[in-house]
């Protein structure tokens, strides 16, 4: 069957209403489902799924993918409107998402974060369609030893996102290092800091640790000072994001989609490091980069298009090798399955034409996202206008509900309390809590990655530096280790005779 | 606290943390098999190498002192009532613990009217009625949110249980 | 006035209490405890039967998937809950065979939960990658005793760890320990990938999950441990060749409760588990999946359970694979 042969019998599949409607439903309830903390695109999917059994295998695949997408890209509303990433994707845009919405510009800020995603999208979605298989080809010599070398490069992201000082930044990822060693030990399965209690065994719950590492500090600012926010700037904004404004943002976007793309067609990484590394490479090339973190909107552009890049290339190793790429394509897998589908080498052979009809409705998809996105931003933003101290009490209440939800686990609710007590500390003491955050992602992954690798190689050391991908890693690596050692030494050579460090942005 | 007084805080902070993990918490609660084969493969070596590091940062945050200006503006604007600021957040903090304990007593909608009713009170709005309004709402509307539309087990109370 | 009021709420309650207690059971929604993640073999089993099921007892099932620790984190969680049939189990091999026998600190034993049923039995194979050049078990074993051989897993305590070791040990190799590597991954996803990408040399694991990679020619199967072959598996029996012991190594999903659980609760769990795996439509779905419906009683089921459980404990304590710490 010729190439043409299968888009038109994908067009026939996808072609009716009903996948349109399939489409345009899942975006909306991903779009909700994101945007309520807790919620995560990875449980609105989770929730969608029993739906879908009794569809087309098409109809529901495609309502599984418009959540997804749906979900990603709506994790940036109430991380921007209320510091609260509604799934972990979005925790990068927070950092200067949320300054805008403080600045009164949650208007532009949402705008620009629904443009960016979309963009991204399409990119990601092209990606799929056009290197699918070459990408996946690559996906398989990712073992062990490349995996530790690309996951000790990402720990680099961590100078992007410290701030003012480095060594805070630092201090911070080790704390979140140290906290990602709670559980049972993966290779061994001994405890390490269970204190025998069967609720630590499983680890600390990722998002108990994100809301209440970003949110609940912003509940105790509240009580430590209740009249602090007034007098700042917070009428919302009616502005809406410009034409200039993603004109300059447009290179940001791009590269971080193509950061998307790459990470997404590598199983095991995700979608937030993805945002992180791209803001962190936003912020290093970007002119603006001493407005990073204090509301920059090309910040919130690139964490975005990070995020969205790589909603289409998880799909590569899926399609093409029948390899999850994250928790939420783990799910879509099962609907594969439920319909007999097995991703896979053999279903571009066997089931071209539902390949080529998912092909044809992720183009679609990206319109679909800017249309529902934008109906939702204008839903959303009046949260903004909300009283502060009305709304955050309420915030605290959908903090609960929603961590609860995560695990179905009232232990994961004092997890998120504790966390919040030290990300108050952290806020008080100019700790930035971004390198906290992505250490307590990597952290584990470095460390399973490396033990895999040598037991792999009984210990022996060389297997790191096994092939051509690990070599490149440790290349970057270096470079990059090296470019953040001398830029910070210059700074410090520059601000050493004027000596005031910088004025905190906020308090 | 100015910037320098808080660097070294934080420095000597992360010195005796590592410290303390290193000589205590490590050895005492994280166990590892007799008969691991090589050293880099023990559940020891990572939380280990973590404390050194934590270490060294620490040390490099109190070396880099040398290169700050006592500057003696405070890094965080000074609020007008700091005594009644921390009784409010020993306030907060205890009715965490109190919401905790209750949760599994009362159920999640009960505790949380409660909690969100405390909460603005003790931020002083400026619209109490309305926040009474919000704190008999909002749980009400998330119970039948993630209750029936989510399907999440939310957690009932021994006393009165909603449908 | 305060206290009068939370008085009279009180002995309202007790009332509403006692109602609960003479009412015929079950009277509210029923939660159930999934203790694997969203989208994982036995959240796909579970959420398959909630249809039926929940048709059969005639309240809702709310499904729960309370993940951590391989299984320990849910389980406990119904451990802990008041044995009143309210708060179910799906139990698993992983959560209730594997780890009891393996795990010393594990927070409960096979003597907490009652069990009301086992429904779902998933045979096992193991699998190579099909561009090595190990063709047979012979080969594996040779290799194994020659240079090692290294095995994959989903973690420590997993169905896919003793499965390995117990087929090594099954052919030959006296202590799979120390002359095979385990390499463990999150999640059985993971396991299956580390063969694929050169990671591991061998997994053992679900055939549901191995189907696809057998079918689109990226693993070879070298063996399934069920009496009968498995469709789409050419590899021979566990029986056929010779090692009728590994027919104990397979995969199940049952249904638990605390261990206190009255005895008409699971007398009715047995009544409505019997209508819901009639359902065509739930079993045309599971076998799809490469499952075996195999309906058990609560005695059978109990029975079951604990001689898997003797089998893998003998097993470890054999090869000092015990977890202390």
């Amino acid at each position: 069957m010729s190439m043409l042969d299968s888009l038109a019998a994908g067009l026939a599949l996808v072609g009716n209403l009903e996948a349109f409607l399939a489409l345009a439903g899942g975006i909306a309830i991903g779009v909700i489902g994101g945007a309520i903390p807790g919620m995560s695109a990875t449980m609105a999917v989770a929730l969608t799924l029993p739906f879908t059994f009794a569809m087309q295998p098409i109809t529901g695949i495609l309502l599984l993918l418009g959540v997804y997408k749906g979900g990603i890209f709506g994790g940036s509303i109430p991380a921007i409107l209320i510091k609260t990433p509604g799934t972990p994707a979005s925790s990068a845009t927070v950092l200067d998402g949320y300054p805008m919405a403080e600045r009164g510009e949650a208007g532009r800020a949402l705008g620009m974060s629904l443009w960016a995603s979309c963009t991204a999208d399409l990119v990601s979605n092209l990606a799929l369609i056009l290197v699918a298989g070459w990408l996946a080809s690559f996906a398989l010599s990712f073992g062990p030893p490349e995996f530790f070398t690309l996951i000790l490069f990402s720990l680099t992201i961590i100078a992007g996102v410290s701030g003012d000082s480095l060594l805070r930044g630092a201090l911070s990822a080790m704390l979140g290092l140290l906290l990602a060693t709670v559980g049972l030990d993966l290779v061994y399965g001994t405890n390490r800091f269970t204190f025998g209690d069967p609720s630590l065994m499983g680890g600390l719950n990722f998002i108990a640790v994100l809301i209440g590492l970003f949110a609940i500090p912003e509940v105790l600012a509240m009580v430590w000072h209740p009249t602090g926010h007034l007098g700042k700037a917070r009428k919302l904004g009616h502005n809406r994001v410009t034409l200039a404004d993603y004109r300059r943002s447009f290179v940001s976007i791009l590269r971080g989609s193509f950061i998307g793309v790459f990470l997404g067609s590598i199983p095991g990484i995700g979608a937030a490091p993805s945002a992180f590394l791209a803001y962190s490479e936003a912020r290093r090339k970007s002119p603006n980069r001493a407005n990073f973190g204090k509301g920059e909107i090309e910040g919130v552009a690139a964490a975005e298009a990070g995020n969205n890049g790589v909603a289409g290339a998880t799909l590569i190793p899926l399609l093409a090798l029948g390899v999850p790429g994250d928790v939420i394509t783990a799910i879509i897998i099962g609907a594969f399955m439920v319909h007999g589908l097995q991703p896979g080498p053999m279903m571009f052979i066997m089931n071209v034409d539902i390949i080529y009809g998912l092909f044809l409705g992720l183009l679609i998809s990206s319109v679909f996202l800017l249309i529902i996105g934008s109906v939702a931003i204008r839903g959303f933003r009046y949260v903004a206008d909300v009283p502060r101290r009305l709304l955050v009490p309420v915030v605290l209440i959908l903090c609960i509900y929603g961590v609860y939800a995560v695990n179905n686990n009232v232990f994961d609710v004092g997890v998120m309390f504790a966390m919040g007590w030290v990300g108050f500390l952290m806020m008080r003491c100019h700790v930035p809590a971004a390198p906290f955050l992505i250490a307590f992602i990597l952290g584990p992954l470095l460390e399973d990655n490396f033990r895999q690798a040598m037991l792999m190689s009984g210990s022996d050391p060389s297997i790191l530096v096994r092939g051509p991908i690990t070599w490149f890693f440790w290349a970057l690596t270096v470079i990059t280790v090296v470019a953040i050692l001398r830029s910070g030494l210059k700074s410090r050579r520059d601000a050493a005779p004027s000596g005031t460090p910088d004025p905190s942005p906020r308090s | 606290m100015n910037n320098r007084q808080t660097q070294t805080r934080l420095g000597l902070g992360a010195v005796i943390f590592s410290l303390l993990l290193a000589g205590l918490a490590i050895p005492r609660w994280v166990s590892s098999p007799s008969n691991v084969p090589n050293i880099v493969l023990s559940p020891l070596f990572w939380p280990y190498v973590l404390a050194g590091l934590t270490g060294l940062t620490g040390l490099g945050l109190l070396a880099s002192r040398a290169f700050q200006d006592d500057d003696p503006t405070p890094i965080n604007p000074p609020i007008d009532d700091p005594r009644r600021g921390a009784l409010r957040l020993a306030g907060m903090a205890l009715l965490m613990v109190v919401a905790m304990g209750l949760m599994s007593w009362l159920g999640m909608v009960w505790t949380c009217m409660g909690l969100l009713l405390a909460t603005a009170l003790l931020v002083r709005t400026r619209h109490p009625r309305a926040a009474m309004i919000c704190a008999v709402a909002a749980p009400l509307l998330l119970y039948a949110f993630f209750a029936h539309v989510a399907g999440v087990a939310i957690p009932q109370g021994q006393l009165v249980r909603l449908p | 006035m305060k206290l009068q009021r939370i008085g009279a709420l009180g002995a309202l309650s007790m009332i509403a209490f006692a109602n609960v207690a003479q009412a015929e059971y079950p009277e509210r929604p029923v939660n159930m405890v999934i203790p694997y993640g969203a989208g994982g073999a036995t959240d796909i089993s579970a959420r398959l039967i909630a249809e039926p099921l929940g048709t059969a007892v005639g309240k809702p099932l709310v499904m729960a998937n309370i993940t951590g620790a391989g299984g320990a984190t849910g389980s406990v969680s119904v451990q802990n809950a008041s044995p009143d049939g309210y708060t179910m189990l799906f139990a698993r091999v992983g959560s209730h065979t594997v780890s009891p026998a393996m795990k010393a600190t594990l927070p409960y034993t096979l003597d907490d939960f009652r069990f009301v049923t086992v429904y779902e039995i998933n045979p096992v194979a193991c699998a190579v990658n099909a561009r090595s050049d190990i063709e047979t078990m012979d080969d594996l074993i040779a290799k194994a005793k020659s240079e090692g051989v290294s095995y994959s897993s989903s973690g420590v305590g997993t169905l896919l760890h003793i499965a390995a070791a117990m087929v090594l040990n099954e052919f030959g190799i006296e202590d799979p320990t120390t002359s095979a590597t385990h390499i463990p991954q999150k999640g059985g996803g993971g396991a299956a990938t580390a063969v694929l990408n050169g990671t591991a040399d061998m997994v053992c694991t679900n055939s549901s999950t191995l189907a696809s990679f057998v079918k689109n020619g990226q693993l070879r199967p070298l063996l399934v441990t069920t009496e009968e072959p498995i469709p789409g598996f050419d590899a021979p029996t566990a029986v056929e060749l010779g090692k009728p012991a590994l027919t104990q190594l397979v995969g199940w999903t049952g249904i638990a409760g605390p261990d206190d659980l009255p005895d008409e609760v699971v007398e009715k769990w047995g009544g409505w588990m019997e209508t819901a795996t009639s359902d065509a439509e739930f079993r045309d779905a599971l076998t799809a999946n490469g499952s075996i419906i195999e309906l058990m009683s609560p005695a059978e089921a109990q029975e079951f359970i604990q001689t898997q459980y003797e089998t893998f404990r003998g097993l470890v304590d054999k090869l000092g694979m015990r977890v202390e710490g």
